[in-house]
């Protein structure tokens, strides 16, 4: 019993860093912008498909570029995708939020047929990046490599954008547009490039969490509805817009799906996180930290 | 149809724009040739609008021949089309109903509901188990009305709660009933059949040939029908207030709550029946093709097609998607075909946002009748 707790919490805290990762970049576009970006998952789907590209040799051609370098690719391929999703589409449409998120799931449902055209509708496995698993005796249990890195990769990342928030003004531009869009612009903040750069941010985000997502978990045409029902309740919970809250509500649901996953087997996982969700969602709809910029 | 909403601005704006414009020349061209006709039908029109124009609007000799003429073209497919054209057309008659009382609901008061298929799916689920797991010889005219009553207490069950949200909240939350109801199928799979589903419901293969067709067309036109009546009344009018501008209908002393709570009740009925007829088509209910959140965005594909708030708009996409995708372009890959009907859905949405069948009424409108 207690060996099966420890387990959860190693595991719970690993997951959940990863889950931050899809969370942060969904809640930072609707921040800024008010767009509810559904495509959120499908930009998930293109870093891992584009991680698979880059390091398989049997899929395009021969190319084979080392793991960690396949990463990398990932993460930019994904930033520009997202990038370009922006200003070649969402751009012309974010006056209209009810538009801009049908389009935006249109466009998730074209990437998930191109996919399934491009690559077959059977799931696919990514070269681990990290091999081998880590056996914790005192525990008894074993931790796949990927999940440690995952953890690492993920707290890198939410530091260099914490420091990249709050500390460089660039940044703190976006936090501006964040609290208060008018308040930004009187002040001399381009909005579009705050949102260019938000949008390049969050792709490159999902794009690292899309490679670990896909290596831990599946690498199919179906990914991104999972990763971004995720992302939807992590959002909500921690209060749309808000980075600390995502971190946070990240912790919360990863902890919670390990636990049920552990406890009560694979057919409630999911469930639980829904629920609190829409306990969240009635008691508390603003979030744990719902409008936390506007406050600081 | 209903109210002109705002084209907006952006890519989509300036390109209708231009559009306008170029149409404004061919307007004039055009109505040499169509002149004649809508004086020819304009008695009849008028006719018409004077006994029935109350209920349904008012429209000119060219607007009534494209009604008339779908009609007559709808109502008499058993005969000329051919098997493919009429299978298509009882799926479709089945998505108008969902994409219609999409539109009522979502459509005319503005709050985007992406659980739709929770009802439909519902109403289906309760006729199989119904077969299932009570008696297998339960006669249709049971387990039709529990099934819609069920579906209609799904949807106060989802519309109580997550009305008290709004704008994205609203979605969200009415995305992850979908989820829930989804989710509960497989622990629950005892009695649902889990995800190979439930059969054993009666086809429509055992009616006869001809009557097929109508046993799913009636309801569709009597539904499309009593929801016309229903938004030209002052409660559509209450329920477009809601979306355009909610605090105003509160200042005005009317309970908005209360009717967006009614468009819930006037959509699930109508999804609880089509969700009975889905299953009836079939004969097996499968999470796959009857619960998943892709069947709501395909209701929603269809009512942006047509044009979003206007009830017959979402009737003409969800013919025009399903033709699309059943006869057009049958014979392509089910990926290309895919890929193809969600690009189309979303050059709609960014070029022609109020939707195709609006543009077509409005065009009609300007070429006809009095030349405002």
């Amino acid at each position: 019993m207690l060996e099966s707790i420890l387990s959860v919490l190693i595991l719970g805290a690993m997951m959940s860093a990863i889950y931050a990762l899809v969370a942060i970049g969904f809640t930072m576009i609707f921040g800024v912008g008010g767009v509810l970006n559904l495509a959120h998952g499908g930009l998930i789907m293109i870093g891992a498909y584009a991680f698979l590209v880059s390091t398989s040799s049997s899929v395009v051609g021969s190319i084979a570029v080392p793991t960690l370098l396949g990463l990398v690719i990932a993460t930019l391929v994904t930033a520009v995708a997202s990038y370009v999703l922006y200003g070649g589409l969402v751009r012309y449409i974010e006056d209209n939020v009810v538009i801009t998120f049908l389009s935006t799931v249109m466009v998730a449902l074209l990437l998930t047929e191109l996919i399934h055209y491009e690559f077959g509708s059977s799931p696919r496995t990514l070269l681990p990046i990290a091999d081998g698993t880590l056996h914790l005796q005192g525990v008894g249990t074993r931790i796949n490599y990927m999940y440690i890195l995952g953890f690492v990769v993920s707290w890198i990342a939410i530091g260099l954008l914490w420091y990249y928030v709050s500390r460089t003004d660039e940044g703190r531009s976006i936090l501006a547009v964040s609290m208060s869009e008018r308040g930004a612009q009187l002040t001399g903040v381009d909005l579009e490039s705050v949102k260019s750069r938000t949008w390049l941010i969050a792709g490159a985000l999902a794009g690292l969490a899309g490679v670990f997502l896909g290596t831990l978990q599946t690498t199919s045409p179906e990914m991104w509805l999972n990763p971004l029902a995720i992302a939807f309740i992590i959002v909500v919970i921690g209060g749309i817009g808000s980075i600390k809250g995502s971190v946070v509500a990240a912790y919360l649901i990863g902890y919670l799906e390990q636990f049920t996953l552990e406890f009560l087997g694979t057919g409630y996982q999911g469930i639980f996180s829904l629920v609190v969700l829409v306990a969240v969602l009635l008691l508390k709809p603003e979030g744990l930290f719902g409008r936390e910029f506007a406050h600081e | 149809m209903s109210s002109e909403t705002d084209t907006g601005r952006g890519i989509g704006g300036r390109v209708s724009g231009a559009a306008g414009r170029v149409g404004g020349a061919a307007v004039d061209g055009l109505s040499t040739v169509t002149e004649p006709v809508d004086r020819a039908l304009r008695p009849i029109a008028t006719v018409y609008n004077r006994t029935l124009g109350g209920y349904f609007g008012e429209m000119n000799g060219l607007q009534f021949v494209l009604l008339v003429g779908a009609f007559l073209g709808l109502v008499t497919i058993p005969f000329w089309g051919n098997y493919t054209l009429v299978q298509a057309t009882w799926l479709a008659c089945i998505w108008g109903i969902f994409a219609m009382s999409w539109d009522i609901q979502s459509g005319y008061t503005g709050y985007i509901s992406f659980g739709h298929s929770v009802l439909s799916g519902g109403a289906a689920y309760t006729t199989a188990m119904l077969l299932n797991n009570v008696n297998a010889e339960l006669p249709m005219r049971i387990t039709i009305p529990i099934s819609v009553l069920i579906a209609l207490i799904i949807g106060l069950a989802i519309a109580l709660p997550s009305l008290r949200l709004s704008g994205p909240y609203f979605s969200l939350i009415t995305f992850v009933a979908v989820l829930i109801f989804y989710r509960l199928i497989r622990p629950l799979s005892e009695y649902t059949g889990g995800e190979t589903g439930l059969g054993g419901i009666e086809t429509v293969y055992s009616t006869d040939p001809v009557m097929r067709t109508y046993a799913f067309m009636i309801p569709m036109l009597l539904i499309a029908a009593a929801l016309l009546i229903v938004a030209r009344s002052n409660i559509g009018l209450i329920l477009v207030a809601i979306r355009e501008n909610e605090s105003a209908v509160e200042a005005a002393g009317i309970n908005a709550t209360k009717f967006k709570i009614w468009s819930f009740v006037l959509s699930s009925i109508p999804m609880g029946i089509g969700g009975v007829l889905l299953a009836h088509r079939f004969g097996t209910v499968t999470p796959g093709a009857f619960v998943v959140v892709d069947n709501s965005i395909e209701m929603i594909a269809m009512a942006v097609v047509g044009g979003m708030g206007s009830i017959l708009g979402p009737l003409g996409g969800a013919f025009l998607v399903i033709m699309l995708e059943d006869v057009v372009l049958s014979g392509f890959e089910s990926e290309i075909k895919w890929s193809i009907l969600w690009l189309i859905v979303l050059l709609i949405l960014v070029f022609a946002r109020d939707g195709l069948f609006r543009k077509l009424w409005h065009g009609l409108d300007r070429l006809g009748g009095d030349r405002r």
